[in-house]
């Protein structure tokens, strides 16, 4: 038996996009939920544009690091990658609401395992903040693992641990 | 792009082997049953694909993780399903361990600290079991840390060790196997992340120049 947070679909119900590790996912429709899941040292990225109800959500997994590789991998190239995405699909980065969650200390005995965790979130923080962008909400820290999941039609974002469901 | 080409996956597919029997043999001895390793698999698959076999990724799963350290470097976690780690923790502890949060309602999430020691030790006496089998190939000892155990989602549990490896979009080399006690099957999925030098060590070793 398997213990799980999320529900499966629905069938003939709202599809989920889902953003592994290092991905990005955007829609305009209304009847999809983006979804990141098991997010530990990782963020995630929400963008909601409450006009023209864009969504997109990007999957972070480092700081920094060299081009190539998945689209949204490293928060200091991927950043910008997400935000063009998402004025593609007519969505505003200045008009929007940003919310970011992740970026737990999850297994301290991992080398660097701490910091790696709030070195991401303040990346994030401090990328959209050098294009004059600020988080409207955020869920950053701790030490459990976070599956969120951003309604397109709404822009609301839930964040779910093990044990706590939250909505930014 | 994968680590390993097929000639270099299946040569490490006999000592991935053996390192499970070995690790199921480690468990038996541990709690006094048969336990016997069944359909033991060593394959490379991408991280998704690791998630999934763990049930998913916000599936939630006991992971016990020990750093390796010495002549080979890398991660190594067992997953474990709640209700087979809760059989396990029953066994080794005669019952003692209880699924609650002492309050009384048992709930298959929680693992007194009773439970997660037994846990950490099934972890470290199965994962070092496998990794002395590793070791035979090798001059210098392999070193695995202290145990750490997290009742956690699957995805978020690799993300951490993802993240130190920086592998995002990689393949994993991952050994499989169910534990069979009797009637109860555990299924377990015991993944090793060596570095990249340190699997071009084990590819030497082991016969096969590695790219």
């Amino acid at each position: 038996m398997t213990s799980t947070l999320v529900p499966p679909p629905q069938a003939g119900g709202a599809p989920l996009l889902v953003a592994g590790i290092g991905e990005m996912v955007l829609s305009r429709d209304p009847k999809i939920t983006l979804v990141a899941y098991g997010l530990g040292s990782c963020v995630a990225l929400a963008a909601w544009d409450p006009r023209t109800s864009v969504g997109g959500l990007a999957h972070f997994m480092l700081p920094a690091g060299p081009p190539g590789g998945p689209p949204v991998k490293f928060i200091d190239g991927g950043l910008q990658a997400f935000l063009d995405g998402f004025v593609r699909q007519g969505g505003r980065p200045h008009h929007a609401q940003l919310k970011g969650a992740g970026g737990a200390a999850m297994l301290s005995i991992v080398s660097g395992g701490l910091e790696i965790g709030r070195r991401n979130a303040e990346a994030v923080a401090a990328g959209l903040a050098a294009l004059g962008l600020t988080l409207h909400a955020r869920d950053f820290g701790g030490t459990s693992g976070r599956t969120v999941q951003l309604e397109v039609a709404t822009g609301r974002l839930l964040v779910k641990s093990v044990s706590t469901v939250t909505t930014l | 792009m994968p680590l390993l080409t097929a000639a270099e996956e299946t040569a490490l597919s006999p000592t991935f082997g053996h390192g499970l029997k070995r690790a199921a043999d480690a468990l038996a001895e541990m709690t006094g049953h048969d336990i016997i390793v069944a359909a033991p698999s060593v394959r490379l698959c991408a991280a998704a694909e690791v998630i999934a076999m763990a049930g998913g990724p916000d599936a939630i799963v006991v992971g016990i993780y020990l750093g390796i350290g010495g002549s080979l470097t890398g991660h190594a976690l067992l997953m474990l399903p709640p209700d087979g780690a809760h059989h396990l923790a029953q066994i080794l502890t005669d019952g003692m361990a209880q699924p609650d949060a002492g309050d009384g309602i048992a709930d298959p999430l929680v693992f007194d600290a009773l439970a997660i020691s037994a846990l950490q030790e099934v972890g470290n006496v199965m994962i070092s079991a496998f990794l002395n089998e590793l070791g035979l190939h090798l001059t210098e000892p392999v070193m695995p840390s202290v145990p750490q155990a997290v009742v956690e989602m699957a995805g978020a549990i690799l993300d951490a060790v993802l993240v130190d490896l920086s592998m995002a979009g990689d393949s994993l080399l991952a050994a499989r196997a169910a534990f069979i006690d009797g009637d109860d099957s555990i299924e377990g999925t015991l993944l090793v992340l060596p570095r990249a030098e340190s699997l071009g060590t084990l590819l030497r070793v082991l016969g096969v120049d590695g790219q």
